[in-house]
């Protein structure tokens, strides 16, 4: 598709309103985002032992995932290879084999079909089965977290995280053992473009005080003073914003790890207990993102807020709607009571009814569909703020904001977006390996303003 | 399932029923300060549990309150989302919503003195935002005390009929 640049204007911060609306570019996004790229499928903690499954979906297409009886895993597509049927219709569960129901076809747990009903009296010997197994996908894991791929061409999965991967070892891996997903999933549907969760979740600290007002006023706590934007704050000091070479990115509220969970207080020991580790392993900067709040999101269309807990899968359903999945992010070696409580918690919050989820649905429906109109769709978004403020840090890897109010994360999920729409292939894409952040062109930010806060009379 | 015990006499279900209409009459008003205080007891476990939808051979329990749960508030935690509607700052519900709910297939039975079980299924149909139409269906365990100033729900366990959630949230009391 031609014209993708027109979509995205880096240089100036904004984006066609026809991202969240039109069917080609959504279409496109199939082809060359979700076909291409790493997709959350869940943690080791859904399927635990060897005949464990799943069923998920990556984009539109179903998908099963499948423990191994070596323990290894193995994903392929939810569909017969006969006539296209369906084959697994539960959320999960543990099954030696996935049998069809309309004809009866069997396929093991690692998708090989090994059974054909009256075989010899139907087929006559003329089947051959070794070609008939369910489409496989690649599957590989990053401390515990499962992501499936279609794409051979595609990087590893670590090196499709990569520089996030830094970031995420402060709470995947953790002090002991990093974090799991408690299921089952919630699921809703929400009549929105899956960019828009995806947007809000990976920078956007803006809307928190004025969407949320009366959710942070209720719960108290650390940020209620942002409710209504009534606290006067200085911003630049309470948390930062990154960006990755893969779209990757989050904003970071400092020191407000829980903050919107109200009975707090196992989670708080855990945490309190167990940063000391943090800070032995990882160092001081890490520590500092251990015991922050982050809004994440996982290129394309994985999100979490960690503190919170709540962890988002949004599933496309065509470019103006998503399943949207919702599971729990816990401490691994938590206890049990901890581990509930922080489910609770998260699901209170932002599960189906939650307090602070019901806000945001509302926008993202109104954000994607006020766009059915010719004029209003010939419009732009903006997503500037705090555009020079930001560059590469001398500690933090990609691009770091100064505020966890701004912007810097918008752009880089765009910017990524858009290079993946344009690129061919990955090869196309690793081309620009060395210079994906060439459009932050104030390299000095952060040297000039750490030097200038260290010129600065201590208190 | 087969009942063996015998519901209510005709006026306490009569009763039970008249409570609903006067419950649901108030949420419809949007007087959920009023309907908190008239009909939530003390001891209120409010419960939407999530049914995974599994094979008919998979032998796992049904979730508990231990386990992921649409709603599961206890009255400090009900309070709360009731206050948050009254903040004046849910930008969602200015205008408000419309909605409607259709009670029916209620059955009442005596568990302890003056405290009763009663089952019944729920309609609510939300009309918002001009055309956004979502209806819903639930089946409704209700636990109900009978005190001097009326019934009081202390256990109220929803089922919605659906394993997709077909709405943008739930944020209404049934």
């Amino acid at each position: 598709m031609n014209g993708s640049a027109a979509l995205v204007d880096n240089a100036n911060a904004s984006q066609s309103r026809r991202v969240f609306w039109d069917q080609d570019v959504y279409q496109l996004e199939l082809e060359r985002i979700f076909s291409r790229c790493w997709l959350m499928l869940g943690h080791d903690s859904l399927v635990p032992k060897p005949g464990d499954f799943i069923t998920t979906y990556m984009a539109e297409d179903r998908v099963i995932l499948s423990r191994q009886p070596d323990g290894s895993l193995k994903a392929f597509i939810n569909s017969c290879t006969h006539r296209g049927n369906q084959i697994c219709h539960a959320d999960s569960g543990s099954a030696k084999a996935f049998v069809c129901n309309y004809h009866g076809w069997v396929f093991g747990q690692d998708g090989s079909l090994v059974d054909v009903p009256m075989e010899e009296r139907c087929y006559h010997s003329d089947l051959d089965k070794s070609k008939l197994g369910l489409a496989p996908i690649r599957v590989e894991t990053y401390k515990g977290f499962i992501f499936g791929c279609h794409d051979p061409e595609a990087p590893s999965l670590e090196d499709y995280l990569g520089d996030f991967c830094w970031y995420l070892d402060t709470i995947w891996d953790g002090p002991d053992g990093g974090l799991e997903l408690l299921g089952p999933p919630l699921k809703s549907t929400l009549a929105c473009n899956w960019k828009v969760p995806t947007e809000n979740f990976v920078g956007d600290g803006y809307h928190v005080g004025w969407t949320h007002a009366a959710a942070l006023q209720m719960i108290g706590g650390e940020l209620a003073g942002l409710s209504g934007n009534r606290a006067d704050m200085p911003f630049d000091d309470l948390g930062l914003q990154f960006t990755m070479r893969h779209g990757h990115g989050f904003g970071l509220i400092d020191n407000a790890a829980t903050a919107i969970h109200v009975k707090r207080d196992g989670y708080v020991k855990y945490l309190e207990e167990t940063r000391g580790g943090i800070r032995e392993k990882f160092g001081p900067e890490r520590e500092r993102l251990y015991v922050g709040h982050w809004n994440t999101s996982i290129f394309p269309n994985c999100s979490f807020l960690y503190g919170t807990n709540t962890f988002k899968i949004w599933h496309p359903r065509g470019p103006h709607e998503i399943e949207v999945w919702t599971y729990t992010m816990v401490p691994k070696n938590a206890d049990t009571e901890t581990k509930r409580s922080i489910q609770r918690e998260a699901i209170r919050s932002f599960g189906t009814a939650g307090t602070l989820e019901s806000d945001d649905g509302e926008n993202m429906s109104s954000a994607t569909y006020n766009n059915n109109g010719i004029i209003t769709r010939k419009g732009r978004m903006n997503s500037s703020m705090g555009k020079d403020r930001e560059g590469p840090h001398p500690v933090y890897p990609g691009i770091v904001g100064v505020s966890f109010i701004g912007e810097t994360s918008y752009r880089g999920f765009y910017r990524f977006w858009q290079e993946m729409l344009d690129a061919p292939d990955w090869a196309a894409i690793r081309a620009n390996d060395d210079t994906w952040d060439a459009m932050w062109t104030n390299r000095n930010f952060w040297p000039e303003r750490l030097s200038a806060k260290q010129a600065e009379p201590q208190d | 399932m087969t009942e063996t015990r015998k519901p209510v006499g005709m006026e306490l279900h009569h009763a039970i029923v008249s409570h609903y209409s006067a419950e649901v009459r108030m949420l419809q008003n949007q007087q959920y300060r009023e309907w908190f205080d008239t009909v939530i007891a003390e001891d209120i476990h409010y419960w939407m549990p999530v049914y995974e939808q599994r094979f008919a051979r998979d032998r796992r329990p049904d979730p508990t309150p231990g386990d992921a749960a649409i709603y599961n508030d206890d009255y400090a935690e009900l309070q709360q989302r009731v206050d948050r509607l009254l903040t004046g700052q849910v930008w969602m519900e200015d205008p408000p919503s419309r909605i409607r709910y259709f009670v029916t297939n209620v059955e009442a039975f005596e568990i302890a003195p003056f405290e009763f079980e009663v089952f019944s299924n729920v309609l609510v149909h939300r009309n918002r935002r001009q055309s956004e139409v979502y209806v819903h269906t639930l089946g409704r365990e209700d636990k109900l005390r009978k005190t001097d100033s009326g019934f009081k729900v202390f256990s109220r366990k929803l089922n919605i009929d659906a394993r997709v959630v077909q709405d943008k949230n739930l944020y209404f009391f049934v």
